[in-house]
């Protein structure tokens, strides 16, 4: 038995993003990975010595193209922390139910990276073609499909009209309906269930070790969810996160396609509780400049994300950085894919959800 | 730093439980020099008061946070210090241990305890420079291809911060 | 080997079979944009007093102007859409239109060697600015 190193990446048909694995093999079981990330570094944490705080805003929700909105919701919440500033309730509110469109949007693009991973395209433009009617609903309320500009310091820029939200909500039900089709196959075609079931399956002792976050954690029966925080109004919506015990790629998947329902039901509780009428204030400005640091936690589509936000004083902050839930994820797939088959890494890969945009701004 | 002494409090989180969620390096760029010296704010940060807790999590209650009042500088500042935070987090607890560390000072790795701070340790030791040992996956170095060899080292900040005074601002 | 009508997908696949097809065939057919949309930046320098706040407050700094000169330039491929120039201006002589831009035909006909997306105007004679 001899040992080849193959690398994997940086150029693979599943990653969205580049990212190098080499893998270390003895016939077809790896035996090692080693990461290289860095192709896709942009240095946006260093773009703080030269954009003032109130332009920051626009750099990190370009941090990456699926996760933009929340990118710019923490680094907003986390200035409205150090400013000492409280958002409006509809403000509050619009930015959570922003954030669940999002959280829907983005698990329909992985269910569809994820069928296509292993060859099933049929499925993966389904779900594509379901994300559509998400983007144009963002397109409709931010002015923007991906990008979203929508988060201001205190607040948000645009309000949606009550009756676009009755739309709204209309339209996401009809989709969630739409889904249980999509969702049926996911669980039941015999192929999936091959490909997926039972293929790098993370313990959860072996989830808590390498500290995983997110879905996968939650697919390895750990029952962590930033959102039961209670922060930016979560506290005000009943939800319990999404658990599965199998740990394999195929629990990963569910525990996505079921989040999908869960936002799908938290936009509908948003709406129904959040304060009616027109003309309500949405923004509320801060005044002077920031001075402190803080650190803010959201849950992100692919788990929890980490803000530490530095200030002092001056236009420029100190120090930003996003410690996104990629970047916590890689021990956990570095740790799968050890053991398993050539012919499943790009599966097991694709589980973790990577966004290496994300992991390396 | 005391090596020993910070890992038996890792090890601590360790036992608790806690999950390790960010090992974070800023470049304290002082704007004066001042006497050399170390500040550990160890003992503050234990029960989280070091920092204050943001809206993205329930503050403990021991400790009431004041979001708007600045963070006190450490009391004593030289050139070429950083601090690194060490944030663990166990369901809705969130705490950090930081430590102001000497360019060049070794930092003891936390990667046995927990396995997963070796990513953190290879970023922290390419992009500042700091000087970790023991980190349990070493990348040697190949972890990003920056274009700037150690970008948020002190040098390199202050070169930046000259270029950016001296380049054409906005009118 | 399975039974293949009883695979899940073979329902849909048959519907799809009978209906017409999701795909629009842009750029033949253009999808018109929502009434929200965040598009192109349109700039009327009759009514610009030349203050400076679009430039300054710009964060991907596309907007260079001169109050001296009366000039007034942005370049659309660096512009990103946000609006912070539409909210500061209290002139009202900026405004975004919901078409995304099509720099690209604009390109070709940069006048004078002038870079790709980049539109400038020269201003009226300041007494003929409506104060």
């Amino acid at each position: 038995m001899k040992k080849t190193v193959i690398p994997f990446g940086p150029q693979h048909p599943v990653l969205p993003e580049p990212l190098v694995l080499d893998l270390v093999l003895m016939d077809e079981k790896v035996v090692d990975a080693i990461p290289t990330i860095g192709y896709i570094h942009r240095g946006l944490e260093m773009m703080v010595e030269r954009v003032e705080y109130t332009e920051m805003g626009f750099v990190v929700e370009r941090i990456c193209g699926i996760c933009s909105f929340m990118h710019g919701m923490g680094y907003c919440v986390s200035l409205e922390s150090i400013m000492n500033v409280e958002v409006p309730e509809r403000a509050g509110w619009l930015r959570l139910i922003w954030a669940e469109i999002s959280r829907i949007q983005s698990h329909l693009l992985w269910l569809g990276l994820g069928a296509d991973a292993f060859g099933f395209e049929n499925l993966f433009m389904h779900c594509w073609r379901m994300r559509e009617q998400i983007l144009d609903i963002f397109e409709k309320t931010t002015g923007g499909r991906i990008i979203h500009s929508v988060n201001r310091i205190g607040g948000v820029k645009r309000d949606i009209a009550d009756s676009e939200l009755a739309a709204i909500l209309v339209q996401l039900q009809e989709l969630g309906a739409a889904f249980k089709d999509t969702a049926r196959v996911f669980r039941t075609d015999p192929s999936i269930a091959h490909r997926l079931g039972g293929v790098g399956v993370l313990t959860t002792e072996d989830a808590r070790a390498v500290d995983a976050v997110g879905p996968m954690a939650r697919a390895s029966g750990i029952a962590t969810d930033t959102r039961l925080l209670g922060a930016n109004f979560y506290d005000r919506v009943e939800l319990e996160p999404v658990v599965e015990t199998a740990g394999d790629c195929l629990a990963r998947v569910l525990v996505r396609m079921r989040e999908i329902d869960q936002s799908i039901d938290i936009v509908r509780q948003a709406i129904d509780k959040m304060p009616k009428g027109e003309g309500q204030p949405i923004e509320n400005r801060p005044r002077g400049l920031p001075a402190g640091e803080t650190f803010t936690r959201l849950e992100q589509p692919r788990g929890e994300v980490l803000y530490y936000v530095k200030a002092n004083g001056t236009k420029n902050l100190e120090r930003f950085r996003a410690r996104t839930p990629t970047f916590a994820n890689i021990p956990a797939m570095i740790k799968l894919v050890k053991g398993c088959d050539l012919a499943d890494v790009p599966n097991i890969i694709l589980t973790i959800d990577p966004c290496i945009s994300c992991t390396e701004r | 730093m005391d090596g020993s002494a910070f890992l038996a409090r890792v090890g601590a989180y360790h036992e608790a439980g806690w999950r390790l969620a960010l090992i974070n390096a800023t470049t304290v760029v002082a704007p004066a020099a001042g006497t050399h010296g170390h500040v550990t704010t160890a003992e503050a940060a234990t029960t989280g008061a070091g920092a204050p807790t943001s809206a993205g999590e329930v503050p403990a209650p021991a400790t009431p946070p004041a979001p708007s009042a600045p963070v006190a500088p450490p009391a004593v500042e030289a050139p070429g210090v950083f601090e690194i935070a060490w944030a663990f987090a166990r369901g809705n607890e969130f705490e950090t241990i930081r430590e102001q560390i000497e360019a060049g000072e070794a930092v003891p790795s936390v990667s046995e305890l927990f396995g997963a701070a070796f990513l953190y340790e290879n970023e922290i030791r390419e992009l500042f420079g700091i000087n970790v040992t023991g980190i349990g996956l070493d990348l040697h170095g190949q972890l990003y291809k920056t274009a700037t060899r150690v970008p948020f080292s002190h040098a390199a900040i202050k070169a930046r911060l000259k270029a950016n005074a001296a380049a054409v601002k906005k009118p | 080997m399975a039974n293949p009508l009883t695979l899940p997908m073979v329902r849909r696949s048959l519907r799809n079979l009978v209906s017409r097809p999701a795909t629009r065939l842009y750029p033949t057919e253009v999808r018109p944009r929502f009434a929200g949309a965040r598009g192109t930046i349109e700039f009327d320098v009759e009514s610009c007093n030349f203050c400076m706040l679009c430039a300054r407050r710009c964060p991907a700094v596309a907007i260079t102007a001169s109050r001296d000169d009366r000039y007034w330039a942005i370049e659309q491929l660096t512009c990103i859409a946000c609006g912070v120039c539409v909210e500061v201006c209290n002139k009202k002589s900026l405004s975004m239109s919901v078409d995304a831009r099509r720099v690209h035909l604009r390109a070709e006909a940069g006048l004078d060697g002038a870079r790709p997306g980049h539109e400038e105007w020269h201003g009226a004679d300041p007494a003929a600015v409506k104060p």
